[in-house]
């Protein structure tokens, strides 16, 4: 007899405890800010085991970069995320002028560490206000909503854009800083540091923040996040000691002091107050690296063809380690580009983190690793009783609705094809 | 890293016939045969304790699939290489030492068709849709054409004002 089959005969009369339920949870559902999903099955309440079916949103960038000059690449996977867009580029370009004999002039690492701190903020706010909306306590979204408007002006006056910078050129920055901007950038980031002590006391005081975070998701230990290869706040939030920024300096990391934060506990609550945390770590390096901000050129102008030859480089976004393997063959285009983003390695340790939780903690549990995904169509169907699944392409559930609604029409009508005619 | 573990890995290269080089600071590339992987990488992570594979890269390098291990251990980027032909593109996958490294793998079955033999997600779909077809090659091999995946998958747009 086989587990499954002798598991439940043990277990009739407690039907509903003994039925695994399959519950699909998304792509499109009011709790995730961008089309993933994920194929829960469910024990009563609980959640026993996710399956992840990610690449709704995949644009085939990898493959679009095979085609274009090394130069356009660099906006191109800018535009992979739209909360960390300029940590790409820069990652991008760092292994890009890395197979170049040109270097970065200094003045270009401290405006690139700026804007990468200044970007970190904006997402880590964006992230606390989202948490406090699943939460329920919509009065710190719109707080925090608020005072990230404070900093995307920042960014707006450094750059010219909000959130897509077009900031960063191989081998150095497309714009300097503009002039008198230090005193106000220390302003604004001396009172984001206050609002960040502020929010930290209300998640250690407000009841719905405390109800809602303290002891939820499944605690993992330093060796699972190990295992599970975790990266950034994911690592951190147990205590490990992993931050790019840290280990292996890029930009102007070597030369701005900073803190590292970890946590121990390894709840959601302990991940608001690491990312607050970080925060305020943030805002204290602008401060310093504005006030430290070197003199001389900003940009080197590089031929467009680079060198052959293979490189990697990584760095720290706001989401953890990001990674981008670059391969030359020596012409104006690259033979092959691998982006690897924070949130597809924090994915197992997600799922691992959901097991034996509340379905009802799902949104809190999930947002709290700060998912940004990068579709098609389909639908899942489970039946209970005969435990057969089997799924329908759009053109199937189609026919189904027209069936549904007009049952004299012995056949529907074939789908036409974009630009065929009646 | 330290000198002790450096030299340790250099080792555990010789042993597997691996060749390393070192192109640049804090980078350094290890060709290993594919039969001698699995050995390899579970002294790298069980041994030295380099615990954080960054990401497997797949390439299509013409008559072979090359396969990179990103590890990253402290200022280092350990890259271990590997060569698979491509008229048997099956491999054994790190999943028992590296239990991180699921994703990773349906990622580059996805997209060059390569098997990982002990993935047990290994023909669950991550990235590409549904409606692929099964006739077409994965789309990151230099011969796939976009033009003729948007053709297949239905995705051409008419454009009225051209």
């Amino acid at each position: 007899m086989s587990d499954e089959s002798k598991r439940r005969e043990e277990s009739a009369g407690l039907m509903e405890y003994s039925v695994e339920n399959l519950v699909p949870f998304g792509p499109i559902h009011p709790a995730l800010k961008e089309p993933e999903y994920f194929k829960l099955i469910l024990e009563g309440e609980k959640i026993v085991q996710v399956i992840p079916r990610i690449g709704y949103v995949h644009r085939g960038l990898e493959k679009a970069a095979e085609q274009r000059p090394w130069m356009q690449n660099m906006y191109m996977f800018e535009r992979t995320c739209g909360i960390c867009s300029f940590v790409h580029s820069l990652c991008y370009g760092q292994a890009v002028e890395e197979l170049t004999v040109f270097q970065v002039p200094r003045r270009a690492k401290f405006i690139r560490l700026i804007v990468a701190e200044l970007e970190r903020i904006h997402s880590h706010l964006l992230w606390v206000g989202l948490m406090g909306h699943w939460a329920g306590f919509e009065t710190l979204f719109m707080w925090v909503w608020n005072d990230r408007e404070l900093v995307l002006d920042i960014v707006e006056a450094i750059s010219g854009n909000r959130v897509h910078k077009s900031m960063n050129t191989l081998c150095g920055v497309r714009r300097d800083m503009p002039e008198g901007m230090e005193d106000r950038i220390v302003e604004r980031m001396k009172y984001i540091v206050d609002r960040a002590h502020y929010y930290r006391e209300i998640i250690d005081t407000e009841e719905t923040m405390l109800a809602r975070t303290e002891k939820v998701g499944n605690k993992i230990s330093q060796e699972t996040a190990q295992k599970l290869c975790a990266v950034g706040p994911m690592a951190r939030f147990v205590g490990l000691r992993q931050d790019v920024r840290l280990n292996d300096p890029y930009a102007a990391y070597d030369e701005v002091p900073f803190d590292l934060v970890t946590r121990t506990e390894g709840d959601v609550r302990s991940l608001l107050r690491l990312r607050l945390d970080e925060l305020i770590v943030s805002a204290n390096m602008i401060s310093y690296a504005v006030k430290h901000l070197p003199d001389g050129p900003f940009r080197v102008r590089i031929p467009n063809i680079i060198p052959a030859g293979e490189h990697s480089s990584h760095c720290e976004a706001p989401r953890g380690e990001i990674f981008y393997y670059v391969k030359s063959n020596g012409g104006k285009i690259p033979d092959r580009v691998k982006s690897r983003q924070p949130t597809m390695a924090n994915i197992p340790a997600a799922l691992e983190l959901l097991k034996g939780q509340n379905l009802a903690d799902l949104p809190m549990v999930l947002t709290a690793i700060d998912p940004c995904f990068g579709c098609m169509d389909r639908m899942s169907f489970f039946d209970t009783e005969s435990h057969r699944q089997w799924a329908w392409s759009g053109e199937q559930l189609r026919q189904y609705g027209i069936k549904h609604y007009f049952p004299d029409r012995i056949s529907a009508a074939p789908a036409l094809k974009i630009g065929e005619a009646h | 890293m330290s000198q002790v573990s450096m030299q340790q890995l250099q080792e555990y290269a010789a042993d597997s016939n691996g060749k390393v080089s070192t192109p640049r600071k804090g980078e350094m590339f290890i060709e290993i045969d594919q039969a001698h992987i699995m050995g390899f990488i579970s002294h790298v992570v069980n041994d030295l304790r380099i615990r954080l594979l960054s990401t497997i890269t797949g390439l299509d390098l013409g008559q072979n699939f090359g396969i990179i291990y990103n590890f990253s251990h402290e200022d280092q980027k350990i890259q271990v290489k590997t060569t698979l032909p491509k008229n048997q593109p099956t491999t054994v996958s790190i999943v028992e030492i590296v239990p991180g490294a699921i994703l990773y793998e349906m990622e580059i079955h996805d997209l060059f068709g390569i098997t990982f033999t002990g993935n047990p997600w290994i023909n669950l779909k991550l990235l590409l849709p549904d409606n692929w077809p099964a006739d077409l090659p994965p789309p990151l091999l230099k011969s796939s054409k976009p033009a003729e995946i948007r053709k297949r998958l239905h995705l051409e747009v008419e454009r009225k004002n051209e």
